[in-house]
């Protein structure tokens, strides 16, 4: 259901991934199409690799969503060339877990779901305004932090946290959901003109 | 008409028909006895009959004829007619198609005409259209050539790229590798001052050495020459006491020189003893001789003596202090003095190494003295550039908790843009938080107060103690006290407020961390599914870094072959790329060609080595009937050799004259045959002839010699 203890956060996520693909120019801009969520018109990808990437993903973190054992959802961009990291979108997610404990669920109106939505993806596209052209082909990861005594599930590995040399970092706003709220930045690597 | 006809015809046939029969029966009746007189009028009557019978055929057809004759001409007449009409209807027709023809050879013309134009418009526009794609052709080649051109200009950007790449890169292990370097040679570096020094003490011991051994070698040199010394002084001994024996045989000697100069005398008084004057004379020499040794032996003991006399009153003047009696004395003293010299020189010895290696360390002191400061001032230039650099450091920390602070502020600001109702949980966790602290500094404090309150009732008490006491000493214990506590207070509140800075320092440090991406090993983990976009992706780029450098290896291995079969040009080529037929192609037709001129050069080969077998075998069995070798010389001129030649150079030249006649030239060999040149070629023009004398000639020669 759309409204639900974790479904807006996570479809949030979903469609503020898709549309820092789109800013980014990770995949080519025709492959994505607009769709009707919510009453608003949103970018998704049709690429169906990247569907399917997204669709595991994004199941798995419902999951972990709702046993609040994620703390931060991190998009990496990496140039191929130098497999330097170029970008990184953090997500840090605190979690009431007094929510999660209580029967009833909090509802959110469709109105305040778009309106965060939107926030998001507003703050996306004015922040890649200052954010350095990415030149050369870069592909993108998508790194889950969650606490350490998690069974890491099948498909899933442990990586490194990804770090940029000495970044530049960018506060952006924070939204909640019924249970969470998401701190969001963007480090960024500096351009050699600086 | 015809039919009358038709009926005179038939009518004179049944009559004729019944004239014969008629006979004809009696014929048959009286066939065996007419005889030949009835058959002869029979056979006339016949006769006349079938010639009636031919006139009335003939009639008949006569008759026949004219009815069709006439018939042939009302047919002819209409025909005729008709055929009249139809020649006029056909004239008419005639007149109509001629018109027509007209009007068509008419309109054949202006067609014509137009298509004649047609053609040449339809040329004008071909040589058009030719001209114009020449001109595309042209322009397509030039845009191709700048395509080229563009593309290798990409390639040689991004081969420069990857170079610049690979240069930065092999700059950075470069500067790495020197950083080691260095490190290693500051440490090999102190290596060598410890070596050295090292080296140093250590010369200095061999030095110490050395002078040592020099000095052993000194006086065992002295040793050695003092012992010589007493050695000769012995044979000095020993001669001085021969000498003393000699001397004290010098009185006899003198006596006996005297019997002895008596005796020659005597001697050289006698003449009888001449005889033996030589031998007299010989030991008068050898007396002579006797004489001026033992004068000289003497001389020298007397002048031994005398030195002796006077050494031993110098010594005994120079040693009255010394108590010298005899020469062992003296040679103790003398030892003495040398020891004494010895030592003097030891000392000597050592003191001027001492003094050397005082020298030195000096200098190298000095050396040392003007490395460390150098140092000094190096290290001082260094530290005066990291306060500049800790300076300018402080500057931009302050200048970012500016920023900072000032970000903090606007998203404080934009943060309280939002209804606060969202906050409330964090908010009000943050506040409870603030108020546990408060309300815990408050019962510190309520704490610390009562403390305080209690001292000073303490001290309130001690000092109603001492007014009545009045003891200065617990005053003065009181007071110290409340110093002591006062100091202590005091201490504990800096090292709070250092706490707290250092807290806020730690925190922030934290969130900057957290700000990164760093996290705590010991709580979180970091997942990411394995089959994610950039491992695909960075698969696919080697993939296709693989491919691209497998097909350049390819495209470079079909340049190398192209460019060696252009220049070798065999069938190589269609063996290593069977697969670029385009670029081939053309190349095929050559390697076709090529291969038909090797067959053809191979045949041409072949040709020549049977032809020159043929001419071979064609010259040996010229040689061999004829009996002359023919040798081309140059153009036109032609050399034989006879088999039967008595010399090799013999031989006779022809030459081919303009007109092909042969013309013997003068030679060696020709002037022996003019007889024979005269007779055959002058006389009887035979060269065959001629030949042929010649080689008999020969021939009877060579069998009779």
């Amino acid at each position: 259901g759309e409204i639900g203890l974790s479904g807006p956060g996570s479809s949030q996520r979903a469609f503020g991934i898709n549309s820092i693909l789109y800013q980014r120019g990770i995949y080519p801009p025709e492959t994505f199409t607009r769709v009707t969520h919510y009453d608003l018109s949103l970018l998704l990808t049709t690429d169906p690799k990247l569907k399917s990437y997204l669709t595991n993903v994004v199941s798995q973190l419902k999951e972990w969503l709702f046993e609040c054992t994620v703390q931060k959802l991190v998009l990496v961009i990496t140039c191929l060339e130098t497999n330097e990291v170029l970008e990184r979108w953090q997500f840090d997610i605190e979690c009431d877990k007094s929510a999660k404990e209580s029967s009833a669920p909090r509802e959110k109106s469709i109105k305040t779901i778009q309106h965060e939505i939107r926030s998001v993806i507003r703050q996306i596209t004015a922040t890649v305004t200052f954010l350095p052209l990415l030149e050369t082909p870069c592909a993108f990861d998508l790194l889950v932090y969650t606490d350490k005594d998690l069974v890491v599930p099948d498909k899933w590995e442990e990586s490194g946290p990804q770090t940029i040399d000495q970044p530049e970092e960018v506060r952006l706003h924070s939204f909640t959901t019924s249970i969470h709220k998401v701190n969001s930045m963007v480090a960024y690597k500096k351009t050699e003109s600086a | 008409m015809d039919l009358e006809d038709d009926t005179t015809i038939l009518t004179t046939l049944k009559s004729f028909n019944s004239f014969i029969s008629r006979p004809e029966h009696p014929q048959r009746l009286s066939e065996h006895s007419a005889g030949s007189g009835i058959l002869q009028s029979q056979y006339k009557r016949s006769m006349e009959l079938l010639e009636a019978a031919e006139r009335v055929h003939s009639k008949n057809r006569y008759l026949q004829l004219d009815q069709e004759k006439k018939q042939m001409e009302l047919s002819h007449k209409r025909a005729r007619f008709e055929l009249e009409r139809a020649a006029s209807d056909s004239a008419r027709d005639l007149e109509h198609e001629v018109d027509r023809n007209q009007e068509l050879l008419g309109q054949i013309k202006k067609l014509e005409e137009r298509a004649e134009e047609v053609n040449k418009k339809l040329t004008e526009q071909k040589e058009a259209n030719d001209a114009l794609q020449k001109n595309l052709e042209g322009l397509n080649k030039t845009l191709e050539e700048r395509d080229d051109k563009l593309g290798t200009a990409n390639q040689t950007i991004r081969s420069l790229k990857d170079e610049i790449r690979e240069l930065r890169q092999k700059i950075q292990n470069q500067d790495s590798k020197m950083s080691a370097q260095t490190l290693e040679n500051q440490e090999l570096q102190e290596k060598i001052d410890l070596q050295q020094r090292k080296y140093q003490e250590v010369s200095q011991l061999c030095q110490s050495l050395q002078a040592a051994q020099s000095s052993c070698s000194d006086h065992i040199i002295k040793i050695k020459e003092l012992e010589r010394r007493l050695v000769f002084q012995e044979q000095d001994f020993a001669i001085v006491k021969t000498v003393k024996s000699e001397v004290a045989r010098v009185p006899d000697l003198e006596k006996e020189l005297k019997r002895l100069r008596d005796d020659n005398a005597y001697l050289r008084l006698n003449t009888f003893l001449k005889e033996n004057c030589s031998l007299l004379k010989e030991e008068v020499e050898g007396l002579r001789k006797k004489l001026e040794r033992m004068e000289k032996t003497k001389e020298e003991l007397i002048n031994m003596e005398l030195e002796k006399e006077l050494h031993a009153w110098e010594n005994l003047g120079q040693s009255t202090g010394l108590n010298i009696r005899k020469p062992e004395d003296l040679s103790r003293e003398v030892i003495q003095i040398q020891q004494r010299e010895i030592a003097l020189k030891e000392q000597n010895y050592t003191l001027n190494s001492r003094v050397r290696s005082v020298e030195r360390s000096q200098s190298e002191l000095r050396a040392e003295l003007t490395q460390q400061h150098s140092k000094t001032l190096e290290e001082q230039k260094k530290r005066e550039a990291q306060d500049a650099l800790v300076r300018r450091l402080q500057k931009r920390v302050l200048l970012l908790t500016k920023e900072r602070d000032g970000m903090r502020a606007i998203l404080e600001s934009y943060d309280s843009e939002l209804a606060p109702t969202e906050y409330s949980p964090q908010l009000s966790k943050r506040l409870r938080e603030a108020e546990d602290i408060l309300l815990k500094t408050q019962s510190h404090n309520a704490e610390m107060e009562a403390q305080l309150t209690k001292a000073q009732e303490e001290t309130g008490t001690l000092k109603l103690q001492l007014q009545t006491v009045s003891e200065p000493a617990l005053l003065n214990s009181v007071c110290a006290c409340i110093f002591f506590l006062r100091q202590k207070i005091e201490d504990l509140e800096r090292e709070r407020q250092r706490l707290e800075e250092q807290n806020n320092i730690l925190e922030m440090r934290l969130e900057r961390h957290n700000l990164q991406g760093d996290y705590d090993p010991v709580k979180t983990r970091v997942l990411h599914l394995k089959m994610n976009p950039t491992a695909i992706a960075k698969q696919e780029r080697q993939q296709e870094v693989e491919a691209l450098r497998q097909e350049v290896t390819r495209l470079r291995d079909l340049v190398r072959s192209l460019q060696s079969g252009g220049a070798v040009g065999h069938s190589q080529d269609d063996t290593h790329n069977p697969s670029f037929s385009l670029s081939l192609a053309p190349s095929k037709e050559v390697l076709d060609l090529r291969k038909q001129m090797e067959s053809s050069e191979l045949r041409n080969q072949r040709l020549k080595e049977v032809f020159q077998r043929k001419i071979q075998e064609f010259r040996t069995v010229c040689y061999v009937l004829t009996g002359y070798q023919i040798d081309i010389t140059t153009e036109n001129q032609y050399r034989l050799t006879s088999v039967y030649a008595e010399h090799m150079d013999d031989s006779l030249l022809f030459k081919k004259g303009s007109n092909g006649s042969m013309q013997l030239m003068e030679t060696e060999f020709s002037k022996t045959l003019g007889e024979m040149v005269a007779l055959h070629l002058h006389h009887q023009k035979s060269i065959p002839a001629f030949l042929s004398a010649v080689t008999l000639d020969l021939f009877s020669r060579q069998t009779t010699v």
